[in-house]
């Protein structure tokens, strides 16, 4: 596998732009980013372009270089949102449909989409995807966690230096990126304060998917617990489960190289059929 | 100048090590600390210490609203206001304020403030207020919506007191088919609102549009001053002057009879207050969407260090409270007021802390006989006309 840079594009929708990084050929994964990882061009889609796919990786409404959208009030929002991105990558009707990854909060949508359109979705990836209540395995409050702490709840081998850490002794508080971050932190509360990273309601929805489904989980998730990725693979038919050994929540980035194998081999072994002019999949 | 005792109702006992053990007196701070029986005496002194100033001649008697917190045990500043209506006589009951962007409904409190006015014989002051921070974690209240729920409960509830129809309500944020509130308040055309403010020019112009008083919060004299002459800018450009009497000064206050005694007695109170009772991680002072990025940049870019981090002598020589001899505080009040720029109302603190019920009696009684008189010729408008 050979490095793929990317290339920035906009799309133009009525609520305001849309900006997407896109890199390598093949068939199209749509990337749908973690609360944390809005505008980055991560190892994890290198490899993933490496292994020949067009990777491409929008950010979400008031996260990244995307504009705030601010009508997109709620996960429901959302979906007409990526519905509306859709249209315009030409993903639809008629048309392709892509693989589609998305991460912790990026799973979540990725999970919504396959409920509310299954026939668009050419196959579904979650990565420890936020999006359930289970009462019994409560996500931890990302907005009550100082970000030392909760760059290190993050990963299984947390990083010495956590570079999302603006009090950290000697360092130079960045006020730009303290801006941006409470910026992303108050587009992800508008989406998911309460209920918190969830909707109650999915849980009982997940049996409309009709795409191949992977769900992987990391072994030591300290934000969402292990007990979620179990219940998607177990409502979603047919779905795949794998969990990553010593790793923390934020799996593709703690272990891009053996993350991006498993999902390659999914994606590779799940070709994407065309969808027919009835819109009818499978 | 007009004066009230205002109290927080907080709750002293804490333990020994608090400061290491726990990153706030809020919202996680385990209510297994809380002591009933304590915390019943503590109601009974407080409530008493309310009517004790309403008998001292204080003009306003002022009660507040926390959650889930040592730092005030008012959840429902409205029951204590109850309370207090069938045993003062003269002093204006103020709740200040109602934090009405964290109520699911709205209405309810154009409902209780309207009883409370009966109840009260048209004594009482309506303070709205947004709540602080960690309060839309204990409430479960998305802070992303904090300005447009308070804006909009705000306008309803001024409708719901004053409109001569019964009338429907469809909002953003609330939806009501019928509004129809008994009983409706006594005052015309409704009780006085109180706003408190902390910088936000949306804020001054929000009170200057309507003539609502604007109260400061605590904070440096330098930045207060900055905020009065921000409501006044904002009642400029709207064609007039605002009465004194609608910029209120907050501040913790403490009289003893020596300045010597006042300063050994306020010091541990004071460093309770600023250390203890207001100790709260960034995130809670700040949940996402509480501020715009934009206040945000301001308060980061402005905010010299943060309140735990103060001396006892920092919050003197910063005007963040005012402590001595009764002599020693007329004087020092009469500074603040020259430094501010005037103001028509003060609203003193002066049950501070783990202060005694002695302390705060005999300060108060100090204040009401030696303090108020000397001061009681300032922010007073020269020609008062009816705002």
């Amino acid at each position: 596998m050979t490095d793929v840079a990317p290339t920035e594009e906009f799309l133009e929708l009525a609520g305001g732009r849309v900006r997407l990084l896109r890199g390598g050929a093949g068939e199209p994964v749509l990337f749908l980013h973690a609360a944390g990882g809005a505008g980055a061009w991560l190892p994890f889609h290198s490899r993933l372009a490496g292994a020949g796919f067009e990777v491409i990786v929008p950010d979400h409404p008031g996260f990244g270089k995307s504009d705030d959208f601010p009508e997109v009030e709620a996960i429901d929002d959302l979906i007409y949102h990526y519905l509306d991105v859709f249209d315009l990558l030409g993903f639809g009707p008629g048309a392709a449909r892509p693989h589609v990854v998305g991460a912790s909060f990026g799973g979540w949508i990725a999970a919504e989409l396959a409920v509310h359109s299954p026939q668009l979705i050419g196959s579904l990836t979650l990565l420890s995807a936020a999006g359930l209540r289970l009462p019994d395995h409560p996500v931890a409050d990302v907005f009550l966690m100082p970000p030392a702490k909760l760059a290190a709840a993050l990963f299984h081998d947390p990083p010495l230096d956590p570079p999302l850490d603006p009090s950290r002794p000697g360092a130079a508080p960045d006020l730009d990126a303290i801006i941006a971050a409470y910026r992303e932190a108050t587009s992800l509360a508008r989406f998911s304060w309460v209920p918190y990273l969830s909707d109650p309601k999915l849980e009982r929805r997940l049996a409309r998917i009709t795409a191949p489904t992977l769900v992987v989980a990391p072994s030591d998730d300290r934000l969402i617990p292990v007990a979620h990725a179990r219940r998607y693979a177990a409502l979603i038919g047919g779905a795949d489960y794998a969990e990553v050994a010593e790793c923390g929540h934020a799996m593709h980035v703690e272990r891009p190289a053996e993350f991006a194998a498993l999902v390659a081999s999914f994606l590779v072994s799940h070709p994407l059929a065309p969808l027919s002019e009835s819109g009818v999949s499978r | 100048m007009k004066f009230s005792f205002f109290h927080l109702m907080p709750y002293p006992y804490l333990p020994d090590d608090f400061d290491s053990k726990y990153d706030s007196s809020a919202l996680t701070y385990p209510n297994a600390n809380f002591d009933p029986a304590l915390g019943s005496a503590l109601y009974a002194r407080y409530l008493d210490e309310l009517e004790y100033a309403d008998q001292l001649g204080f003009d306003g008697i002022a009660v507040n609203e926390h959650h889930q917190s040592a730092y005030g045990l008012m959840p429902s500043p409205n029951l204590m206001a109850a309370a207090l209506t069938r045993r003062t006589s003269n002093a204006r009951i103020m709740v200040l304020g109602n934090a009405i962007a964290i109520r699911g409904n709205p209405l309810r409190v154009a409902e209780e403030i309207a009883m409370l006015d009966l109840l009260s014989g048209g004594r009482v002051d309506s303070g709205f207020v947004r709540g602080i921070g960690w309060e839309y974690f204990a409430h479960s209240i998305n802070p992303v919506k904090s300005r447009a729920r308070f804006d909009e409960a705000h306008d309803l509830i001024i409708k719901a007191w004053t409109s001569p129809e019964m009338f429907s309500w469809y909002g953003a944020n609330y939806e009501y088919r019928y509004v129809n509130i008994w009983p409706r308040p006594v005052q015309r055309p409704h009780p006085p609102i109180y706003i408190p403010g902390a910088g936000s020019t949306e804020t001054m112009k929000f009170c200057a549009e309507r003539k609502y008083t604007y109260m400061s919060v605590y904070a440096p004299t330098s930045i207060v001053r900055r905020w009065f002459d921000g409501y006044r800018a904002a009642a400029a450009d709207l064609g007039y002057v605002p009465d004194p009497e609608k910029i209120a000064f907050s501040v913790p206050v403490y009289v003893a009879d020596t300045d010597e005694r006042a300063h050994r007695e306020a010091r541990p109170a004071l460093e309770w207050l600023y250390r203890k009772g207001l100790k709260q991680t960034a995130e809670m002072v700040t949940p996402p969407g509480y501020m715009s990025p934009g206040s945000l940049r301001g308060v980061l870019s402005s905010r010299p260090r943060s309140l735990g981090g103060l001396s006892y002598e920092d919050l003197l020589a910063n005007g963040q409270a005012v402590v001595g001899s009764p002599a020693a505080v007329a004087d020092r009040l009469a500074e603040l007021y020259e430094k501010l720029g005037g103001f028509g109302q003060l609203i003193g603190l002066f049950a501070i802390g783990p202060s005694t019920h002695e302390q705060v009696m005999r300060s108060a009684e100090l204040f009401a006989a030696d303090v108020m008189p000397a001061l009681r010729p300032l922010g007073v408008a020269a020609e008062r006309t009816t705002a």
